[in-house]
Order: C-alpha cells, then sequence, then structure tokens
C-alpha cells in the first residue's frame, strides 16, 4: 500500500512553520525588539543571565526530561568550558592562558567540555537511575575541589578574570545590547535543536530508553551507548552556555561551579517543568527575577538581603510538593481545566 | 570473608600484601633511604593516623546515609546539614552546660526528632517516588544551609574537648629512631583516639544489631525487598521511621566530633555529604562494612594526597570512585541488582 | 503483508549455513538454589513453528530470557543461526534477526503507535543515532506505516498507547516483534486476554507469516498454540520432558496425565 502523502499529522515528519502557534510569534517580536523598550541593565543582567543559565538548564531537561538521566553535572561542564575558553585563549592570568585566537579556543573548549561529559556519562550510565544524581553530583563536587586546589591548570582560588568576547565584526559583544542579541541567538539556536532532535530518531530512542530500556534493548538498540551519547549532546549545549557565562562575568573562579550554583541549575529546570525545551528557561527568568529583586523585597521585611537563597529553597520545596512538574505542569493543568469547563452540550462558557 | 578468599584468590593476596605493607610502614622503624625518598616517617604517620580517624568520622556519617538508602531508597542530599546542625546545637549545648558529653545525647535526640517528622510528615507521603523524595532534600538542605548561616553566621565554630581527654597521648608506635639509638613513640591527640574506638565501637554495635536482633533482620530483608516485607504484616514504616531517626542522629553527633577536632562553617554540610556520597558509592549501598572500608580508604586517600600531592589530592579520590564505577558499579561490597 | 522485504542494510545477517535457527545445549539457569530450567536441549530449524508448552513454573519464559538476552544462562550454550551468542548482550541478537513479544506488553506509553512501530523498524537500521528528522518519502515511515497496516492498527496511528485498548495493545506488540526483517521470533503467550474472534484473527496473522520466519511460542491456551505449530516442546519442572507434532502431544497419555488433566479432545 502507498504511502499516503497528505498525512495529517505526521508525528515523525518535517517541522512545518504554519504550526507553530500564534503566542510563539507575539514572543519572538517582543524578544527581537527588546532593546527599543528595556534598559541595559535589564538585557545585560536580566536577560542575558536568564539566557545563560537557561541553556544550560536546557542541557539538564534534555538528560532527564527526555532521557530519564537526572544529571548534576552539566553547571560543571558549563564551566569547564568556561576555563577552557580562559585556558587556551586570552585572559589576565597570562603565566596560564595560551592566547590562541577565538576561532581555536571556543572549539577546543567545547570539544573539550563534551568529552568529559562523556567520560562523565560512561561512568554513570551503567548503575540505576536513582544513582545517577549521587554519582554525577559527586563529581561535580570532585571537579569543584580541583579547580580551587590546583594552581597550575585552573590558578586555584582566583581563577581566570579579564575573559572577554572576542571582537568580530567590529562590534564589542560584552556591550549590553550586542551581548543580549548573543545570547538570545543561542538560546534559540540550542531551543530549536533540542525541538528538532527530540523527534529525530535519536530523541525519539532516547525517550524509549527513558520509557522502557529493557524494550528498547529488545529492539536492538545499545541502551547504554544511547545514554552516553545523551551525555555528549547535552554536553555540547552546556558548554555553549559556560562560555557564554564566563563572558558576561568576565572571569571564572571555582565558585562559578561550587554546590550552590549545581542544584541551582536542577532548581531552576525543575521549576519551569522538565517535560518541554521552554521550562528550563521558565524556571530561569522566575530565578533571575527572584535573584536580582528579592534582596530589595526582603529588606522592606526587615530582613536581610542575603535571605533570597532561603525564598529560593522554599520556592523549591513548594514547587515539589504541589507541582512536580513545575510550571509548565501547573500550566498544562490550568489549560486542561479552562477546556473542561466549556459546557460540554452547548460548548459555551469556559 | 571465606567466601571470598576462595572465589577470588588474586584479588584476596593483593589486598593480604597491600595491608601487610601498610602494617610494615607503620610499625617498623624506617631505613634511611626509605626516609630519603617518601620524607621523614612522623610526616607519613600523622597522614595515615589522620586518615583512619578523618575516616572514622567519615563513617559515622556515611553509615546513616547508606542505612538510609539501602532501606527506603532515599538519597537523602540533606544529610550534610543534618551533621552541620547537630554540630552547630552541640556546641551551643557544651558552651552552655560546659559538658562536652551531655551534647552527645541531646544533639541524638533532636536530630532524630527532626528525622522522624521529615519521615513521618514529609517522605512517607512520597512513597516510592524516589526522584521526588530526593528533590524534597535539596531543597531541604538548601532552606537548612541558609537558617544555619542565619543564626550562627559565616565564622568558624570549634567545640573544646575536655580536659579530661584534650592534650596527646603515646601510641606504641615508632615514629622515630635518633641516631644515639633512642627510640621515639608516635605521640598523638588522645581525642582523635578516642573518637576512632567509639567510631569502631559504633560500628560494631550496628552490625552486631543488624545481624544478631530481629529488628535488624526485618531491615536487612527491608533492604533487599521492601515490597515482600510490607507485604508480610511487618509495620514497615515504624521500621522505616527508625532507619531514618537513627541515621539522623547519628549524623548529628558525628558534627560534634567533627566540630570538635575540626571545626565548623557554613560549606562543611557540603562537604560532608560528599564524603557520605563518595563513601557509599565506594563502598556500596547499604552495606556497614562497606561504609567502613569505604570511609577508611577515601580518608585515607585524603589525607595521604594532601601532604605528599596537595594540588592533586582531590584526583586520587576522584580516581578510586570512577575506578569502583568502572568495574563494579554496585559498589565493593554492594549487591548487584 | 511484505515482510518477505530485501534485508535491512543494518541487520548482521551472517551465513545460514547450519539451517537450524536455534539451538540450545544444556542450558540451565539457577537462581541461588533454584533451577528455573535445568539441562535443556533443543533443536529450532529455519522456519520453523514451534510451541513451548506447560504449566506455570516450567520455565517458558525463563527460556525466552535465556534466549534473548535478559538472564546470562548459568551453564550452557545458545546458538543463533550458528553462532554462539550465548554472552552476547541483547541488541546484539536482535540485530542478528531474534525478536520477541512479552506476556505483559511492554509498550512505550508515552508516545503514539506510529512512533513505538518506527522505533521498532529504526532499532536494526543503520543511523539509528541519527540527528536528522526522516526525509518525506523515508523507507522506514513507509515500512512502519505498512506494518502499522498489517496489524489492523491504521486508525489508531496517532493515538498514544495509554490510550489504546488491550486487544489493540497487544496487536501492537505484535508489529513490534515483526519489524525490520526477523528470522525467529519468540511469542510470549500473544493469546493471553483476547476474546475469541481476536484469537482467530491472532491465528491468521500467526499462519499468514512467510515462510522464511520461524517463531517459538508459549501458550497456555492449547487451541491457539496446537493449531500454529508444527512441533511442540512440553517443559514441566524446568524440564523439557516431551517432543513432538502436535498429534503426537495431544495424545501422549503422559502428558494427559500431567497437563491436560487426564483426557481431552
Amino acid at each position: 500500500m502507498a504511502v499516503a502523502t497528505e498525512r495529517k499529522t505526521s508525528s515523525v515528519g518535517p517541522l512545518w512553520l504554519e504550526r507553530v502557534p500564534g503566542g510563539w510569534w507575539a514572543l519572538l517580536f517582543v524578544l527581537l525588539t527588546a532593546p527599543v523598550w528595556a534598559n541595559d541593565f535589564f538585557l545585560f543582567q536580566v536577560m542575558g543571565w536568564t539566557f545563560i543559565l537557561g541553556i544550560i538548564a536546557l542541557s539538564l531537561m534534555f538528560l532527564a526530561g527526555l532521557g530519564g538521566m537526572v544529571s548534576l553535572l552539566q553547571m560543571s561542564v558549563a564551566a569547564l568550558a568556561g576555563y577552557m575558553v580562559a585556558i587556551f585563549g586570552t585572559s589576565g592570568v597570562t603565566e596560564i592562558s595560551m592566547g590562541l585566537p577565538w576561532w581555536v579556543n571556543i572549539p577546543v573548549a567545547i570539544v573539550i567540555a563534551a568529552i568529559f561529559a562523556t567520560l562523565v556519562g560512561a561512568l554513570a550510565v551503567r548503575t540505576e537511575g536513582i544513582y545517577t544524581i549521587m554519582i554525577t553530583l559527586a563529581i561535580a563536587a570532585a571537579f569543584f575541589y580541583f579547580t580551587r586546589q590546583n594552581y597550575g591548570i585552573f590558578n586555584g582560588y582566583s581563577g581566570f578574570n579579564l575573559v572577554v568576547p572576542p571582537e568580530l565584526f567590529g562590534v564589542d559583544w560584552r556591550r549590553p545590547v550586542p551581548f543580549y542579541y548573543l545570547t538570545l541567538g543561542c538560546a534559540a539556536v540550542c531551543y530549536a535543536a533540542v525541538v528538532y532532535v527530540s523527534r529525530a530518531p535519536f530523541g525519539l530512542a532516547l525517550q524509549g530508553v527513558r520509557d522502557n530500556p529493557r524494550r528498547m534493548a529488545a529492539l536492538g538498540y545499545n541502551v547504554t551507548a544511547h545514554r552516553i551519547a545523551a551525555y555528549s549532546f547535552a554536553g555540547v549545549i552546556a558548554a555553549i552556555g559556560g562560555i557564554l557565562l564566563v563572558w558576561q562575568n568576565a572571569q571564572i573562579s571555582p565558585g562559578t561551579a561550587g554546590i550552590p550554583a549545581v542544584i541551582d541549575i536542577l532548581v531552576i529546570a525543575v521549576v519551569g517543568g522538565l517535560a518541554r525545551p521552554i521550562g528550563p528557561f521558565i524556571g530561569a527568568l522566575i530565578y533571575v527575577l527572584l535573584r536580582t529583586f528579592s534582596p530589595d523585597f526582603l529588606l522592606a521585611f526587615g530582613l536581610s538581603g542575603e535571605r533570597f537563597k532561603l525564598i529560593i529553597g522554599l520556592g523549591f520545596l513548594a514547587v515539589v510538593f504541589f507541582s512536580p512538574d513545575g510550571v509548565l505542569g501547573l500550566w498544562e493543568r490550568w489549560k486542561e481545566r479552562r477546556r473542561q469547563a466549556k459546557d460540554p452540550l452547548t460548548g459555551a462558557g469556559g | 570473608m571465606q567466601a571470598f578468599v576462595t572465589r577470588r584468590p588474586v584479588w584476596s593476596l593483593v589486598i593480604a600484601i597491600v595491608v601487610a605493607l601498610l602494617f610494615w610502614l607503620v610499625f617498623a622503624p624506617w631505613p634511611a633511604e626509605l626516609e630519603e625518598v617518601l620524607g621523614r616517617k612522623r610526616v607519613f604517620l600523622n597522614a595515615v593516623f589522620g586518615g583512619i580517624t578523618l575516616g572514622a568520622l567519615y563513617f559515622l556519617v556515611a553509615s546513616g546515609f547508606t542505612l538510609i538508602f539501602g532501606l527506603m531508597r532515599n538519597i537523602n542530599l540533606a544529610h550534610g546539614s543534618l551533621y552541620l546542625l547537630g554540630g552547630y546545637l552541640g556546641f551551643e549545648i557544651s558552651e552552655a552546660t560546659g559538658s562536652w558529653l551531655l551534647a552527645f545525647p541531646i544533639v541524638f535526640v533532636v536530630v532524630a526528632a527532626l528525622g522522624v517528622v521529615l519521615q513521618n510528615q514529609v517522605f512517607s507521603r512520597m512513597e516510592g517516588q524516589e526522584l521526588r523524595q530526593t528533590m524534597v532534600t535539596i531543597g531541604l538542605s538548601v532552606v537548612l544551609a541558609d537558617i544555619m548561616l542565619w543564626i550562627w553566621g559565616g565564622q568558624s565554630y570549634t567545640i573544646f574537648s575536655p580536659d579530661w581527654i584534650a592534650g596527646p597521648m603515646t601510641l606504641p608506635v615508632i615514629a622515630q629512631v635518633r641516631d644515639t639509638g633512642e627510640v621515639l613513640y608516635l605521640r598523638y591527640p588522645a581525642v582523635r583516639v578516642a573518637i576512632l574506638i567509639a567510631a569502631i565501637v559504633i560500628g560494631i554495635a550496628m552490625w552486631l544489631i543488624l545481624n544478631r536482633t530481629r529488628i535488624g533482620m526485618l531491615i536487612r530483608a527491608g533492604v533487599d525487598d521492601r515490597e515482600m516485607l510490607a507485604a508480610s504484616g511487618v509495620r514497615i514504616q515504624f521500621v522505616f521511621l527508625a532507619v531514618f531517626a537513627f541515621g539522623a542522629g547519628l549524623a548529628g553527633m558525628a558534627g560534634i566530633v567533627g566540630g570538635t577536632f575540626q571545626s565548623l562553617s557554613p560549606g562543611e554540610d557540603t562537604r560532608f555529604l560528599l564524603a557520605s556520597l563518595v563513601v557509599v558509592i565506594v563502598g556500596g549501598m547499604g552495606s556497614i562494612p562497606g561504609a567502613a572500608v569505604g570511609a577508611l580508604v577515601i580518608g585515607l586517600s585524603e589525607q595521604l594526597g594532601l601532604v605528599y600531592a596537595p594540588t592533586y589530592s582531590v584526583v586520587f579520590t576522584f580516581l578510586i570512585m570512577a575506578g569502583v564505577l568502572a568495574f563494579r558499579p554496585q559498589g565493593l561490597f554492594g549487591e548487584r541488582r | 503483508m511484505s515482510l518477505a522485504a530485501p534485508r535491512d542494510a543494518g541487520e548482521r545477517l551472517g551465513s545460514v549455513s547450519s539451517g537450524n535457527a536455534l539451538e540450545l545445549r544444556g542450558v540451565t539457569k539457577l537462581f541461588g538454589a533454584l533451577a528455573a530450567i535445568r539441562d535443556v536441549t533443543m533443536t529450532v530449524r529455519s522456519g520453523e513453528r514451534r510451541a513451548v508448552l506447560g504449566s506455570n513454573g516450567a520455565g517458558k519464559t525463563t527460556l525466552f530470557n535465556c534466549v534473548t538476552g535478559d538472564f546470562l544462562p548459568t551453564s550452557g550454550t545458545i546458538r543463533l543461526f550458528g553462532e554462539d551468542v550465548t554472552r552476547f548482550p541483547a541488541y546484539e541478537r536482535i540485530r542478528r534477526g531474534l525478536r520477541r513479544t512479552y506476556q505483559i506488553s511492554l509498550l512505550f506509553n508515552g508516545l503514539t503507535v506510529t512512533d513505538n512501530v518506527y522505533l521498532a523498524c529504526r532499532g536494526v537500521s543503520r543511523d539509528r543515532f541519527s540527528l536528522l528528522r526522516p526525509r518525506q518519502g523515508d523507507v522506514l515511515v513507509a515500512r512502519a506505516d505498512e506494518l502499522i497496516e498489517a496489524v489492523h492498527l491504521t486508525s489508531a496511528r496517532d493515538t498514544a498507547v495509554a490510550n489504546l485498548s488491550y486487544g489493540q495493545q497487544r496487536q501492537l506488540e505484535i508489529a513490534l516483534a515483526l519489524a525490520g526483517a526477523p528470522r525467529l521470533i519468540l511469542f510470549d503467550e500473544p493469546a493471553a486476554g483476547l476474546s475469541p474472534t481476536e484469537r482467530a484473527e491472532l491465528v491468521s496473522i500467526l499462519n499468514g507469516l512467510p515462510e522464511h520466519i520461524g517463531y517459538i511460542i508459549i501458550e497456555h491456551d492449547m487451541d491457539v498454540a496446537l493449531r500454529v505449530a508444527e512441533r511442540v516442546t512440553m517443559m514441566h519442572n524446568g524440564l523439557v520432558f516431551k517432543e513432538g507434532t502436535p498429534e503426537e502431544i495431544e495424545n501422549d497419555a503422559e502428558v494427559q496425565e500431567l497437563y491436560l488433566g487426564g483426557g481431552h479432545g
């Protein structure tokens, strides 16, 4: 029987531009025109940071949401990429930095970070799923302690400073508006990549591995290899986030990948929602807004501005208790309720 | 152990040789050539004993962690926070009452009570959702860490050991042989030796309880197959409560210990949580002997590494962990599920 | 049903010289002191249709698990199409033409019927790591559609598995086993829970499979089993205790005593 060419919805077919709902176009418009109505602080500090954290949390969402592997390694992979850019490129620590040009140090950094992710993945995937958190957390901690005590490569406590993006096409990419577009662009690319891959054979197989690894093995898939490959792919995404992060701060130190930062990425991904790639970005926006504005909020109540950690922790606990699938889950349930609120007989109401 | 020796004769031989070598290095006087290569024996001894006593501390923290995971499949990432909380409380109590010993039972009860509340009100509602439980413990660790920072601030606290145990004692280990032929024995802080002895006693007691009592049998059965145990009519929630409370209380007491011979400050919770993770990965989940061996190995590697290769000591710990994961993913004493 | 389709390039189909699809020799599986199967020796020729019968606990599913690679046998060898696969991981055996269905459907609940079948087709092809989405007219997409057609699930193509009826799930289970170019399929109680009509359909699907595809079927339902098998192996308490044609088995006194409760048909 011939394959019907006019299939209505092809679940394994290509992406059609027409199927993108209107809300997305509005969002795109707002994002592209942001420099018109937002100030420099908002563009660079709030949105820039949102995109960066969103990218790193996206790599966690890929592993956890699509692959069922909750990896706390992503921040460390990102930091490693940042460190490699500092070491292979230029920084204020001239004894260690090699001063190679951007078209060498950026790819090298991404490759090294991806290799690191792959090796850790190879260690972590042969154990039961619940161990993944433990193992990746332990390795992330080892990474933190190592960068802190090692001076030959990582310059210990001080880390690297004066790490800035290269000047390309005559633009200083660290100025607020260019940096905003840079991070927006990278976030869009990473987002699109995850959306695309999740319906490609690799992504589909990864979801199969998540749902039923035994069945996947019985269908001819090498489950272990697939999981490790997922770590590699996620590692590349995290590396991109890490490079943008080091450029934003113009410095990197062990604290960048300290345990609090590692846990923050998990918080962001979970609060946003692990079900779809937009979740991490939602979570990142919430986190950044809280981080930026809660000190003022706290001071108004007479508490020290440093208690924002407490607010984030309590918020995270609330999410885990009441809506474990995050903000995305809340939204899905709200949509469902609205749909059901319509009178089933007359279609009115709602 | 006999079964192990018969099944793996080569490995048993290797381990026996390594242990014998270690014993010789510790107890025998060192010839001059050896001192040339490895440095002074006293330095080595301090590192070894430091590693063993650190391992004792890690064991106290990690054994509670491994029992909680082994039985309830709950990765309690707030375990480090319980340690630090116990330490801070122990500091306050010993300051207030002037008694170091009194702090132990009080802290045990308080932290165990907190554990009971957590298990009863929080974790039992999420039965079977392991990932969600772990997320809750992460959230708790963040909240607890910040509350402790709020109350006790960012500085270091040290708990002073009582006079009757303070100061050095002499161990029957040769530290140095002077040119005159005079033999000097090692002088080591008595409190560390006391803690080592206490850890060994507690470890043996736990092993005995697990393997020689009825409740211990229930716990071991639960570690093997939780559903089966519940199906056999045992009030499994009580067993869970008891284990969680005990594990938490033990971590709290370990905090007092850590506060005595190291110090307490923000960040120590992370450090001891990580140590517990590594010990359990290396030793195997749910195994007390595994926690003991893992703690000893990690403690030694950390201290020896700090003394002989300070900028790379973390790498040793990491390599041990990676090695175990690569070749025996369930841990040295763990059961392959 | 176009299952005589040319072999997919990704499958490792070795020589079929020995003519035997499956050779088990002295296969034993111990769980602690319990012998689930003991010293099982069995030969299934290429294209043969075999039924493995026995009461609960006879070791039939354990046998399947050893053949597919879910369990490592305690002793004995397993040869698949002449190759010793005793220590091979599951996916290596699948890529040599082995397939299996499960007593309790093992499907991907979060995905649609099409996704499930497409995954099965991809699993034994090259490019299973492909990061690119399939183009219009992709061969495997077409193959998946054909399979869905073959098990009469076209109308439910875009339904999530969780929303399928039990019978539809069982049909999907079979479609997964037919993906790629199977040479030997293990059917684990495919008739369980089916209505008489569905059972008849199952029998017609099984009997309609191309000649080169052999299968081994575990069943409790003697009617189905004896209608679709050329040879029957009887197991009891982990041992193979009888082998013969369906007629021989049906009329065997020992079998009647043990399994059919004396007197059948």
